[in-house]
């Protein structure tokens, strides 16, 4: 929570359309509470695109989650606030829930679970890594972006209903399915959007395309078909969760070309998660690097890439192998992202365990430090240069609960081949 | 940091050198694949052969040639489907071979029985990429290093169970992890047990299928450093398959591209990274989005369309349907850039059935009676730059094959196109010329067979004018568009 760190004091801007400040989700499983996403404060601005990077178990994909409010139980968004900015709807909840509203902004979280599923759409929309399982495999492609046409185009008829939106899709309704089969939930008009959404994404013969069903098409045609139904709102921020990692490298070629000519058509904003540092810096503005639930260092990309003040950040960098300048051996971070159990996590820097630079400092939590503009990290290496004299002793978090296997690394400190895992 | 990378160096070293001669390479290949072939059938059940259905093959693997020489690494590169697993597991007869050969130290495999595959199999190793499903969750890390050591009889129960904590440890895990279960480990640390496992029997040639694929970075880089480690402390060979270029640009001595069941590019790492010969090796290293904060601003052009079904792959040449450099014929003098449209539409038109009515109904006509209109359509929907580019002869073929489409004669459309516009990359399939660095392409020196195909399809065209020669003729295509 923000009363425990230094307050965060990245300068806002004018051009945010969305502010995310604190968030916090946590899953309630039975092995214990899991914090997937621990305090994250981010800022989206207007046609912008933000990229979230980080490894597997970094929290980011529920962080993309907790955006579209679509967290699944054992999960919940247990704090923070999600600010977005929308001058009709701040208008529109001033008087009701004043607590929600602030200037332009609206707080998401705030809202009820109806209005906030009335965003989803018009205001936010995801694309997801696996296109094959996002789609209903016994409907078309075209039937289910017709639907989603459908269902934004009933929205705009009737925006203070929810219910008109989910009308046909009721117990009786379902009845009926099963004795006229052939019953349409969409109209004629639907379809024809569908399908020009489908040539609007680069699909040929989209007309022909949106009678197949979903197994009938390539992953790379599946995950444009993705991108169009993601589309069906027109949404002021998409969120884009590894939209590229399933693809190869030519086919994610294709799509990130396709996203990139979308954003400069829509002016659409991006949220962007990925672990491919490439596609971040082919893609993204600005940057957040995400470790164990937390944003570790966020600022543009050239901040990021170029001057990265977090040792995670510059581990990141330093392992992965450069195309254009082969031949230096790499630097991996020694050990494995912590599972984010809670109570497996020490109250400390949850990298002070794989980090070549950790300090006794470290064992306190680090609040976000500001180093200049817009670039912030969670390191007390802002504050000033790694001293060596207060450095940690070698296996200091040996044998502590966090990080099982890491400190298991840390035990072969004498055999041959450490040298293999942990090179600093 | 310093003393750490010393070891490395010399490992380095000895990869220049070995690259420094490789052209004038006097040692013999320690793997050697030639005509490699593995083919899958569909329709091949006892009712389909009772219904005299036809078998459709599917050729994963469609004659491929490389050799491995000893103490290298030669990567294996290409898209998903492209037949790079495959070939591996059909080398390592694991699988099957429909035909070819490859010898292992100067004996043929696909011939060895008994002791000699006994042998073979101990000589050689694989170990695979995904951490999840290629360990046995019953058996503890310990066993499933001992395993290979026991099937082959190496050693007393107590020296096994001595070689295997010795093998853990080397590559990274401590003694007392020996009685863990797979599910125990995490990703990084499961494949550095299958990488254990594959150095229990001293074998001298391993082959590494995605190894690191399916691992975070950070710890990818921590399985690569220990390949590479115990490469030059076991003068390993591998052979590295991958899809990750910049993994294998770090990698390998040596890499071979794969492209639909044939290998299309083999050079030194160097060469096929800065100076690529296959436009489809310069297309994949296009593709792959730097680190780097000048990414934003590099303009990649992406390759059009998919990987083509292996059921229905195209003739000639495999990548011609994608190929940004197909080759005009000699009469043709249009820009490049139409006509790889040219051939993008051929193919749509050709192999992948061509929605006219939908071209009608974008052309705002569904009822079919203003050709200009469906013409005009067809001009700005499937060129860049019809008007400018294409003049005289060129826009009164292109105008003859609208008017056909127009009327719904896709048959003849395609037939005028053909006429005109057939490249020698459809005609004649291209292969790889014996040299350090060969091309499976016709811009790039090729075999004296293949040239005289060439010559014999030259010929024939401007005598005939259009009409092709060779296996699959564009004109079996057309009408196999249904797929």
């Amino acid at each position: 929570m923000v009363d425990d760190d230094i307050p965060s004091t990245v300068a806002t801007s004018e051009e945010d359309l969305l502010r995310v400040e604190d968030l916090e989700t946590r899953f309630f499983t039975e092995e214990g509470q899991v914090n997937a996403v621990d305090g994250v404060s981010f800022a989206v601005r207007e046609s912008d695109v933000f990229g979230i990077v980080g490894e597997s178990g970094s929290g980011k994909s529920v962080t993309a989650l907790s955006l579209l409010d679509l967290v699944e139980s054992p999960g919940r968004i247990t704090g923070g606030h999600i600010w977005y900015r929308n001058a009709d709807l701040a208008e529109e909840h001033r008087e009701r829930t004043p607590e929600a509203v602030d200037g332009d902004f609206v707080d998401v979280l705030q809202l009820s679970e109806g209005q906030r599923r009335a965003l989803r759409g018009p205001s936010f929309s995801m694309i997801f890594q696996d296109a094959m399982s996002a789609f209903n495999p016994s409907l078309t492609v075209g039937e289910q972006i017709a639907e989603a046409v459908e269902v934004q185009r009933r929205a705009e008829a009737n925006p203070r209903s929810v219910r008109s939106k989910t009308q046909g899709y009721g117990l009786g309704s379902y009845l009926s399915g099963l004795v006229l089969p052939q019953r349409d939930f969409v109209n004629r008009q639907s379809k024809l959007e569908a399908i020009e959404l489908l040539e609007k994404v680069g699909i040929p013969d989209p007309a022909e395309r949106a009678d197949e069903y979903p197994s009938q098409f390539s992953g790379g045609m599946l995950q444009r078909a993705m991108i169009a139904m993601a589309l069906a709102g027109e949404p002021d921020v998409l969120v884009a969760d590894e939209p590229t990692t399933a693809l190869d490298v030519t086919i994610q070629a294709q799509i990130l070309n396709l996203l990139k000519d979308l954003q400069a058509e829509t002016d659409m904003s991006i949220v962007l998660i990925t672990h491919n540092l490439g596609v971040v810096a082919r893609m993204c503005d600005r940057v957040g690097v995400m470790y164990a639930g937390e944003i570790v260092e966020r600022g543009t990309l050239e901040d990021v890439f170029d001057d990265p003040v977090h040792p995670y950040t510059q581990g990141l960098l330093g392992s992965v192998p450069d195309l254009d300048r082969p031949g230096d051996r790499l630097h991996p971070i020694k050990g494995n992202v912590p599972d984010l159990i809670d109570s497996h996590m020490d109250d400390r820097c949850y990298f002070a365990d794989r980090c070549p630079k950790a300090m006794e400092r470290c064992l306190d939590p680090p609040g976000e430090r500001q180093v200049g503009g817009e670039h912030a990290a969670r390191c007390v290496l802002v504050d000033g240069e790694y001293d060596e004299s207060e450095a940690l002793a070698d296996g200091y978090f040996e044998g502590s609960t966090a990080g099982d296997a890491a400190a298991s690394e840390g035990s072969t400190a004498d055999a041959a081949a450490e040298e293999a895992t942990s090179d600093d | 940091m310093t003393d750490h990378d010393e070891p490395h160096d010399d490992a380095r070293r000895t990869d220049d050198t070995r690259r420094t001669d490789d052209t004038r390479r006097t040692d013999e290949p320690l793997v050697s694949v030639r005509g490699l072939e593995k083919y899958y059938y569909e329709q091949d059940t006892l009712i389909d052969r009772l219904l005299r259905n036809d078998p459709v093959s599917i050729k994963a693997v469609d004659g491929v040639d490389f050799d491995v020489y000893p103490g290298e690494t030669l990567g294996v590169v290409g898209e998903s489907g492209c037949g790079k697993s495959t070939t591996a597991e059909t080398l390592m007869r694991l699988r099957e071979p429909t035909g070819g050969s490859v010898t292992f130290d100067g004996e043929e495999v696909f011939e060895m029985d008994g002791d000699r595959l006994s042998e073979f199999r101990k000589r050689a190793q694989v170990m695979f990429q995904d951490p999840f499903s290629s360990l046995d969750p019953r058996m503890t890390a310990g066993q499933i290093v001992r395993e290979p050591l026991e099937i082959h009889g190496v050693g007393t129960r107590e020296e096994r169970r001595e070689r295997a904590a010795d093998l853990l440890e080397r590559v990274g895990l401590s003694a007392d992890q020996t009685d863990r279960y797979p599910h125990e480990f995490s990703g990084g640390q499961r494949q550095r047990i299958g990488f254990a496992r594959a150095l229990a029997l001293e074998p001298e040639f391993i082959v590494l299928d995605e190894p690191v694929s399916a691992l975070d970075v950070s710890v990818q880089a921590q399985v690569l450093n220990l390949l590479s480690d115990m490469q030059a402390e076991f003068d390993l060979t591998y052979l590295f398959i991958a899809h990750d270029l910049s993994v294998v640009r770090h990698i390998c001595d040596r890499v071979a591209v794969m492209y639909l069941g044939e290998v299309v590019e083999v050079g030194p790492v160097d060469e096929i990274f800065e100076n690529p010969d296959h436009p489809y090796t310069e297309a994949l290293l296009e593709s792959v989005p730097r680190a780097d904060t000048d990414e934003r601003d590099r303009e990649v052009t992406a390759l059009r369309g998919d990987v083509p079904s292996p059921r229905n792959p195209p003739s000639g040449c495999s990548f011609r349907t994608r190929c940004p450099k197909v080759i005009p014929p000699d009469e043709v003098d249009l820009p490049q850039k139409s006509y790889t449209d040219v051939t993008t539409l051929r193919n749509r038109i050709e192999r992948e059935g061509l929605d006219l009515e939908f071209v009608w109904e974008f052309a705002g006509d569904p009822d079919r009676e203003d050709t200009a209109a469906f013409k005009e359509t067809m001009r700005e929907e499937m060129f860049d730059s019809f008007d400018a580019d294409f003049a005289g002869e060129d826009a009164a073929v292109m105008d003859e094959a609208f008017d056909a489409l127009a009327a719904g004669e896709v048959e003849t459309a395609a037939e005028i196109l053909r006429e005109r516009y057939a490249s020698v990359c459809e005609a004649v399939n291209p292969e790889l010329p014996d040299s350090t660095h060969p091309a499976a392409c016709h811009l790039r020196d090729q075999p004296a067979d293949v040239r005289e195909a060439v010559a014999a399809w030259e010929a024939d065209d401007g005598a005939a004018a259009g009409g092709a020669v060779g296996d699959g003729a564009p004109a079996e295509d057309a009408g196999s568009s249904a797929d």
